[in-house]
């Protein structure tokens, strides 16, 4: 150390260099600075909550429940075209030629009771109020209605059915109520097989990829076999073996979706896993649990996050799907895809009753789709202004 | 500084191989033995890929050694498991290169330099273990302040004095600094040795110093190891070294120095390092460095050169060199 002086007269002291000028920030905090700067992910986080809002707190201010069904005012859209009745009420005509009686502001009052039906000349009588009848022809399409003087009613106006905002389906059940219901149980499906299959998955792909080697080869080709057959068929064969309800639709969801999630974890441990502070933490005598959860996981954390977003509009698609086809959810708790599937019987006359729950999935798919690529972006440290 | 002559570290015929797949393996340390008295600095020196890292991990046994043996003050860790190695662990720590990558962007500096007192179970509660971290803060120049945040609103400067504070909390004996400044800014590099060294002087510290040119080791280093493709070949005090290079590639090495010393300007004659490092998956027969050697001889690639005492204290592996 003959020349050690020369070292010493260019060192300053640490001090002014090492002031502090900014606040503290996390990488949390920096994260959602990107994230929030991008309006699409900011408008999916919004969808989101609302969509939240709707499913949970919806329920307790409607009047109706999921399975309250009145079969008299079955199939009756939100938008009514309606007649005026001879005492200024309103009638509305269903598409099953039933007439009901509508106040004027939207409300329904009842179903009329049908009089004399004369199928050979195709009219039926409907006796109204006190002496008045109102007689529906239904010669030709579009049908017409007359009131007792034979003086032909032409359609007034369109009301908004505010008995029913969304209108009812094929029971007259509310529709807005079972979307309520239906969203409330898609999201719960989905969230917690999303949960169960992050939990498997981290520990998965983490063992593997931390343990690496023969371990890591086998359990990596126990992936790669259930990889291969289509994700659907295993679900739809796990469903099709335990009995209805959600647990088991959970169930079948949660046993085959971690596979992507094991290996999104296991390319990032084994990654992250010859990095220098990983090193440091084996120097110092950290043990491997110490290492797995307080620096392989916690640094995994974000391609984690995007997948489990981008896993969750997928869960809620195939509970969809298996509603659908009819071995998902079981009547007559509604899911969004049952409710599908009870439209599709009246598809032609009632189309509003298959649109209501597409577009609800429809919504919740780009909102989470949305979330899951402003996640990726604002972690993707490339990305760094 | 030096108490007694005893050396704390000794390494024996230690060797490293890495499967390079295709049954073919890296050679990435090949029996390389030295010793390292207790308070005195070795500086180990090669090219980048020479394998430097490598011996310094094995050592400190996050790789497993291939072959050879490690005795860490008299005794042999080269064979212990993890658990086993637990209270050495203590005794030995490193600081590395990439202060980027070597502090965890997921915990608070207060967390990076707790870790060894907790994976030690050190204190015995929360207060005690912030008294610890902070007084470990103060003396590297860093505050109380510092301790809230996370290592990416650091300077490369401010994480490599994070990174020591974390290594010398457990008041280890032995450190390993793999390029410690090797990643700084010039300007930087300076205060980082200089708290290094004087850590040294207050604890009589014992180093080992990898660096990957000749220009600051011997600032630091009481001895010098040269590398080259996993082998030692020359090893003396720093000064000899310095003043008397014998092998073929320290001389390569020295020439190719940037700052202008005297020393280096006597030897501007001998030519600088052509060619690049030969792989370790296939290292050069006989003397490695005969591909590049301007003095090699057909002898050179037949037989390899030992590592002998070319004169007292001055170990030099190569057949022109003689004693
Ligand atoms: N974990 C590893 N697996 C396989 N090869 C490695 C590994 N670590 C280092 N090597 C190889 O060993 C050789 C020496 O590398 P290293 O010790 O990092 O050199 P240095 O630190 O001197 O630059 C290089 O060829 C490198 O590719
Ligand atoms: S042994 Fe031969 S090739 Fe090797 S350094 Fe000496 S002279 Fe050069
Ligand atoms: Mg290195």
């Amino acid at each position: 150390m003959q020349n050690a002086s020369r070292w010493e007269r260019v060192a300053g002291s640490f001090d002014e260099a090492d002031r502090l000028y900014s606040k503290p920030r996390s990488f949390a905090s920096d994260v959602w600075f990107r994230f929030r700067h991008k309006p699409t992910a900011l408008v999916g986080l919004i969808i989101i909550a609302l969509l939240i809002l709707f499913a949970v707190v919806g329920p307790y201010l409607t009047p109706y429940g999921y399975d309250d069904q009145n079969t008299k005012l079955a199939n009756i859209p939100a938008l009514m075209s309606v007649y005026p009745a001879p005492d200024g009420q309103y009638i509305y005509i269903t598409k099953a030629l039933k007439l009901i009686e509508v106040d004027a502001s939207g409300r329904l009052v009842r179903q009329l009771k049908k009089g004399k039906d004369d199928s050979k000349n195709k009219v039926t009588v409907f006796p109204y109020k006190d002496d008045m009848t109102v007689t529906l022809d239904y010669t030709a399409q579009p049908v017409t209605i007359q009131d007792q003087n034979g003086n032909r009613i032409e359609k007034a106006k369109t009301v908004w059915n505010r008995s029913y905002l969304l209108g009812t389906d094929h029971l007259g059940r509310d529709i807005l109520s079972r979307l309520m219901y239906g969203t409330r149980i898609s999201l719960l499906v989905a969230f917690i097989a999303a949960l169960v299959n992050m939990i498997i998955g981290i520990f998965y792909g983490g063992i593997s990829g931390y343990l690496g080697g023969r371990v890591d080869a086998v359990m990596m080709r126990i992936v790669d076999i259930i990889a291969t057959i289509p994700l659907t068929l295993y679900v739809i064969l796990i469903k099709v073996c335990l009995d209805d309800g959600m647990i088991s639709i959970i169930i079948a969801l949660s046993s085959v979706y971690w596979v992507d999630m094991a290996r999104v974890v296991r390319g990032q441990v084994l990654s992250l896993k010859n990095q220098e502070f990983v090193m440091a933490a084996r120097t110092i005598g950290s043990s491997t649990g110490t290492i797995l959860t307080r620096h392989l996981i916690p640094n995994a954390m974000g391609p984690i996050l995007v997948t489990v977003t981008m896993l969750i509009p997928s869960a809620i698609f195939m509970e969809a799907f298996m509603s659908f086809i009819g071995i998902g959810i079981a009547p007559p708790l509604a899911s969004l895809g049952t409710m599908c599937n009870d439209a599709t019987d009246a598809l032609r006359t009632n189309p509003y009753q298959l649109f209501l729950p597409a577009l609800v999935i429809c919504f919740i798919m780009f909102a989470f789709n949305f979330v899951g690529d402003g996640l990726r972006d604002a972690l993707d440290p490339k990305l760094k202004k | 500084m030096t108490q007694n002559n005893a050396p704390l570290l000794r390494v024996d015929h230690l060797t490293k191989h890495f499967p390079a797949g295709g049954g073919k393996v890296v050679h990435a340390v090949d029996d390389v033995s030295f010793t390292i008295r207790r308070g005195a600095t070795l500086g180990l020196v090669g090219e980048s890929g020479c394998g430097k890292s490598s011996c310094a991990r094995t050592i400190i046994r996050i790789y497993e050694p291939t072959s050879g043996s490690i005795f860490l003050d008299g005794d042999d860790i080269s064979a212990l498991s993890q658990k086993q190695l637990l209270p050495y662990r203590r005794k030995m720590q490193m600081i590395f290169q990439d202060p980027y990558a070597s502090l965890n962007a997921r915990m608070t500096v207060q967390d990076i330099v707790a870790e060894p007192l907790r994976a030690h179970h050190i204190c015995k509660s929360r207060a005690e273990e912030r008294e610890m971290v902070i007084q470990m803060l103060n003396r590297v120049g860093l505050n109380q302040d510092h301790a809230g945040r996370y290592a990416h609103e650091f300077s490369g400067g401010q994480r490599q004095r994070v990174g020591i504070a974390r290594a010398l909390i457990l008041q280890p004996e032995l450190v390993i600094c793999d390029e410690p400044i090797s990643a700084l800014d010039v300007s930087i590099q300076a205060q980082v040795v200089n708290l290094l060294r004087s850590f040294q002087e207050a604890q009589g510290l014992t180093y080992l110093f990898i660096a990957h040119d000749l220009s600051m080791v011997r600032y630091v280093s009481d001895d010098v190891g040269v590398m080259y493709l996993g082998q030692l070949v020359e090893l003396c005090r720093a000064d000899e070294i310095y003043a008397r290079p014998a092998h073929p590639y320290t001389r390569g090495l020295l020439s190719s120095v940037p700052i202008p010393d005297p020393v280096a300007a006597r030897l501007k004659d001998t030519v600088g390092l052509e060619g690049d490092l030969p792989s370790p998956i296939a290292p050069p027969s006989g003397c490695r460095f005969h591909t590049r050697c301007p003095y090699a001889t057909p002898m050179c690639s037949e037989a390899a050169p030992a590592l002998r005492e070319a004169s007292p204290g001055h170990f030099v592996a190569c057949h022109q060199v003689n004693g």
